[in-house]
């Protein structure tokens, strides 16, 4: 299954908040959609889930604009809410009928995933009584129990403890290995590192780079080095515009071409006492900052 | 539609859950019940006591008069005309009686000048004290029979003069105003509290829903048409079960106790409304109910917090109070067609109300009826996609709710 987000528009009022969005995530994949506060990835994800339309533009599903009726969406928000006064089991099941399922399904489906996640024993309680992180779950379970095609899930592991969060990664990984669309969005760069194949970065409404993860670590322009020596000092003195320190002590030096790489590293051994170099490779959390750190 | 019945169900389990809801149902059949049976209880107790009180226990009245003739005859009066008073006759001075009145030995004392002056003296006059006027009554009763005698009347003719019955009766062409008056004001009453608090619920549930984010998960779920009917519907028929289960334990209770409230015409005329008159009172009563709790659905949904509510409400609150006025003022007065009303009778905030007053009080044609109710129906349907069109923006607004002008363009700018 391939869902692919075609030149999207969206406005309210005077200002454009998505302009022309084009991405595709392919299932069987974790496909990381970030973008900092406001870059409009929630309203992304709420025209996917046709909560309101595009202005322009198409979402398909293996090429066909894509059918609510067939395609089940499940839905992890960022703002987590239920109702805090009813009993997790009414609720769940409610959710889980909206989403089309029949009352005797919902119930079912319910409680396998109540005791995938070690929570039966509350299922009778009511949701106010849960501690955040079990709370937390009983959210999942409202995005998980109607087996959906196409999984959202907007900063999942925000307020859970190391197991739960490991168990939250058996339950993603379980989703992908099923074959199905897991749409991540996160700020927590490590978990999409970890997950997805392919990412977008939405900056100002606008895709500032999207692609698979690789490729596009593959692609960075490789004019930077970074080297660890015992002499610090001067190799700054010497190269006072391009070289900067970082915070683990190392030298980021910025070459005028890649084609310089191989001059300067030379050039480096020959003069300073240097215990390595090597070309920077960008972690996600640098090509985060590069792409979604200044507004287009 | 499938969607709708769930969330019409979910919704009405809430209600039949609901600690409150249920309170509320159980205290006031509990309330009604003690009403209806009121006569039956004070009769139990009154056969254990005796029939005629004691006279000395009752509160002393004193009659005085220079003329001891005069105070003989009006002390006999007044015995019969102030049954809940111990009349007796003054001793001593004027002096004497006021202070008898401020110990308290005595309530109050009539001093007679004449025949046709008296000062009347009592310690604390309150509000509700009615003594003159029945003694103004009886002494012109005591000069006419005195006058009478005085002419060569017998007594007998004197009894017959002073006892004449006139015969009456009333024929009503169009309503009886007064037949009818009570379950009107029944029914509007009954809108008016239902529709406050249930308005009130509705708004209330949603902004809940909002603010602790479960709308999140809703609105991504299900469609906001659906979304508001269930919910308006849910609460209209949770309403409606609420009022069957009081009036229906009013009749209930009513006709077990159906002798000891035989006499009393109110009563009477409450559980004998026509059956014309009760199907109105259901149709104008849902539809005057739904136009109402969609608007309170609706501006739930601006309100990011709860405590927004209240003066998020007020504008639909104001409106609903000016229509249960004009209603009212109108029945009281008795003026029913006027050209205010006859105007209130086809809007659909006014129209249940109005119309059914109408309908009830005075003779108001066919095609009027179904004009007003064919026009309601059409508001209620309207006001119904209306409000999921406001809900749908309002779901997602967070932060100071947006004046309903600015809403409003939105909602259909969206289109």
């Amino acid at each position: 299954m391939v869902l692919e987000f075609k030149n999207i528009n969206k406005s309210f009022g005077e200002k454009k908040v998505l302009k022309g969005v084009s991405f595709v995530a392919e299932g069987g994949k974790a496909f990381g959609l970030l973008g900092r506060n406001g870059a409009g990835k929630t309203t992304s994800i709420r025209i996917l889930m046709n909560v309101f339309p595009a202005d322009s533009g198409e979402i398909l599903v293996d090429g066909k604009p894509i059918d609510y009726q067939a395609i089940g969406i499940g839905y992890l928000p960022e703002e987590r809410g239920l109702y805090p006064k009813k009993t997790i089991m009414t609720q769940l099941v409610y959710f889980a009928e909206l989403k089309g399922m029949t009352a005797k399904d919902a119930a079912k489906s319910v409680e396998y995933w109540l005791d995938r996640l070690g929570m039966s024993e509350y299922k009778n309680k009511r949701l106010d009584t849960l501690s955040k992180g079990n709370q937390q779950k009983i959210q999942l379970i409202t995005a998980l129990a109607h087996n959906p095609h196409i999984v959202i899930l907007d900063e999942p592991f925000s307020g859970l403890d190391p197991v739960n969060a490991m168990l939250l990664k058996d339950v993603v990984k379980e989703q992908i290995a099923q074959g199905k669309i897991v749409l991540f969005s996160s700020h927590q760069m490590n978990y999409i590192e970890e997950f997805c194949d392919s990412i977008a970065i939405i900056n100002a409404g606008k895709i500032a780079i999207s692609g698979d993860l690789h490729d596009i670590k593959r692609n960075y322009v490789r004019d930077k080095l970074v080297v660890s020596t015992t002499t610090p000092e001067a190799i700054k003195a010497d190269l006072v515009n391009t070289c900067t320190e970082r915070e683990d002590g190392s030298l980021l030096i910025q070459l005028t071409s890649p084609e310089e790489k191989q001059s300067m590293m030379e050039w480096l051994v020959a003069n300073y006492d240097i215990d390595e170099v090597k070309v920077f490779e960008p972690s996600l959390n640098d090509i985060f900052v590069e792409y979604a750190g200044e507004q287009i | 539609m499938k969607q709708f019945w769930k969330i019409l169900k979910f919704e009405l389990k809430g209600y039949f859950k609901n600690k409150i809801f249920v309170g509320i149902t159980i205290f006031l059949v509990v309330a009604i019940a003690a009403v209806m049976f009121f006569p039956n209880i004070i009769a139990a107790f009154k056969t254990d006591e005796s029939e005629t009180p004691d006279v000395t226990e009752l509160p002393v009245m004193l009659v005085y008069a220079e003329d001891d003739t005069l105070a003989g005859i009006v002390k006999e009066y007044f015995t019969d005309a102030f049954a809940d008073y111990n009349v007796a006759l003054a001793e001593g001075t004027l002096e004497d009686v006021q202070s008898q009145i401020i110990s308290g030995e005595a309530e109050c004392a009539f001093v007679l000048d004449s025949a046709f002056s008296y000062t009347y003296y009592v310690n604390n006059l309150t509000m509700y004290d009615s003594n003159t006027a029945i003694a103004n009554n009886v002494l012109q009763e005591v000069y006419r029979v005195t006058a009478m005698l005085s002419n060569g009347l017998t007594a007998e003719q004197v009894g017959e003069i002073m006892s004449v019955q006139i015969e009456s009766k009333t024929a009503a062409l169009g309503k009886d105003q007064m037949q009818n008056f009570f379950y009107t004001y029944i029914m509007i009453f009954a809108l008016y509290m239902v529709i406050m608090l249930y308005g009130q619920m509705v708004a209330t549930n949603v902004a809940t829903e909002k603010s602790s984010r479960a709308m999140e998960l809703l609105i991504t779920s299900a469609k906001p048409v659906g979304m508001m009917f269930g919910k308006v519907l849910a609460s209209c028929i949770a309403g409606l079960i609420q009022l069957i289960a009081v009036f229906g334990s009013a009749l209930l209770f009513f006709n077990l106790n159906k002798s000891a409230w035989g006499e009393n015409m109110i009563i009477q005329s409450i559980f004998n409304i026509p059956v014309d008159l009760f199907v109105y009172m259901l149709i104008f009563f849902i539809l005057g109910f739904l136009v109402y709790a969609f608007l309170y659905g609706a501006i739930g949904s601006t309100a990011s917090k709860l405590e927004d509510i209240n003066t998020s409400v007020l504008p639909i609150t104001f409106l609903f109070i000016i229509a249960f006025f004009v209603v009212i003022f109108s029945m009281t007065s008795g003026s029913l067609d006027t050209p205010l009303m006859k105007v209130c009778s086809y809007i659909p905030f006014t129209s249940p109300m109005a119309m059914f007053t109408r309908i009830c009080l005075s003779t108001v044609a066919w095609y009027e009826i179904a004009l007003s109710i064919a026009a309601l129906v059409g508001s209620t349907i309207g006001i119904g996609i209306l409000s999921a069109r406001i809900y749908r923006v309002g779901v997602l607004l967070y932060g100071t709710p947006p004046k309903i002008g600015t809403l409003i363009k939105t909602v259909f700018k969206k289109e």
